[in-house]
């Protein structure tokens, strides 16, 4: 199997906890707390030190909880090819990270997926981390 | 299936690779010469970059080197001081700042609050040196969106300073290189993510050589009797990043996360001491 990812990519992929700009992400979430959650963006905040975007995903039973899902700050992710509206409400995602270590419903985007196969991180929007 | 374990440890190996990188090289170049079809590389967290810009360091009119551009680097670890130091160099603390180093909380750093970084943390920002007459300035993109002023007029340093979080900086040229005298230090910056202290009897002495036009090399002489053995001197680089402009990072916006912090001080990888 062929690994395209860089090491950059290995970083964003494998542990997915990297050093968040003004403090340890693994100080704030768990990489052994996975989260693999689809729902409706709910809404976009693009605000220092870190962006953040809002789900609401339904259960089973057909209970919505609203997630709190973290990326990197503005002026990183423009650089990488990020833009404000890159996700807006009304948006269906599927998000996999990592959830806080207080086990809110709040955790890191490590990957965001689109219906039509369109793929973001939080902190780029090369797939390939290149 | 088992090719997908081998995957996973490939990757997992990787990524502690990538880590090792980013903390040895301060300008986190993790492409290593790869990846840089299309544009470029990557620079610390930025992909796609175009390449550094090469060429003889720059001057300015009355032949003093030029130091401008947007440069992203330090001239030490900021996950860990310890770990890029001066050959034969050593981090030795006094007993009382050992102990203090292994009782530190992430939510405690000065940095998660949004508080100014001191001298020498860096940031995974970047930043510019502006030359004017008798003033230099630093201007950060991060490291809370500061500036420091380095006087250049001969002045001395004042008898008795109030302490600061950048203390009081007077420069001088020795060659090519730009050195920047600091004292007047508060005790409350943390040199870096795992929480070494330092005291109000810091002085650090900062050396920028800009060794091409796309490159500085940066060392940092931390002398504090208050809380280490000797003086030490780390190493660090920076790179000039060709396509882009400082942009705004106003951390104190949202520090949503600062309620969420728990644990130890610890490094990006979840390193402590």
């Amino acid at each position: 199997m062929q690994l395209r990812l860089s090491l950059m990519g290995a970083v964003l992929f494998a542990l997915g906890l990297p050093v968040l700009a003004h403090h340890s992400g693994a100080a704030v979430f768990d990489n052994t707390k996975k989260i693999d959650l689809t729902g409706v963006v709910t809404k976009m905040e693009w605000v220092n030190p870190h962006a953040h975007f809002y789900i609401d995903v339904k259960d089973s039973t057909g209970k919505v909880t609203n997630w709190n899902l973290e990326l990197a700050s503005p002026s990183i992710l423009v650089r990488n090819g990020w833009k404000r509206n890159s996700i807006k409400e009304g948006d269906t995602v599927t998000v996999t990270g990592s959830q806080a270590r207080d086990g809110s419903n709040f955790g890191i985007a490590q990957t965001i997926v689109f219906p039509d196969g369109r793929k973001l991180n939080f902190l780029s929007a090369y797939e390939d981390g290149k | 299936m088992r090719t997908r374990w081998l995957t996973g440890l490939a990757l997992a190996a990787a990524a502690l690779a990538a880590f090792s990188l980013l903390a040895q090289d301060p300008t986190g170049d993790t492409s290593k010469g790869k990846g840089k079809g299309k544009g470029g590389g990557n620079i610390g967290l930025y992909q796609r970059q175009p390449p550094t810009p090469t060429g003889p360091a720059p001057k300015l009119a009355d032949g003093t080197p030029d130091l401008s551009g947007v440069w992203l680097g330090s001239g030490a670890s900021d996950a860990d001081i310890t770990r890029a130091l001066k050959p034969g160099d050593a981090v030795v603390m006094l007993p009382w700042a050992e102990a203090l180093v292994k009782t530190r909380q992430s939510k405690d750093d000065p940095e998660a609050n949004c508080l100014p970084s001191g001298i020498p943390r860096g940031s995974p920002y970047p930043w510019r040196i502006a030359q004017t007459p008798g003033i230099y300035f630093i201007v950060f993109e991060g490291n809370i969106h500061s500036w420091r002023q380095i006087f250049m007029d001969g002045r001395k340093h004042p008898e008795d300073p109030d302490p600061t979080w950048y203390g009081h900086s007077i420069g001088r040229w020795e060659g090519q290189t730009w050195v920047v005298d600091t004292v007047g230090f508060n005790d409350k910056f943390w040199f870096d993510y795992v929480g070494h202290p330092h005291t109000e009897q810091l002085h650090t002495t900062e050396r920028y050589t800009r060794t091409d036009l796309g490159n500085m090399s940066i060392e940092v002489t931390i002398d504090d009797p208050g809380a280490y053995a000797k003086p030490f001197t780390t190493v660090g680089r920076a790179r000039i990043m060709a396509g882009t402009e400082l942009l705004e990072y106003i951390c104190q916006e949202d520090n949503y996360d600062l309620q969420h912090i728990s644990g130890p001080a610890q490094g990006p990888g979840g390193s402590t001491r």
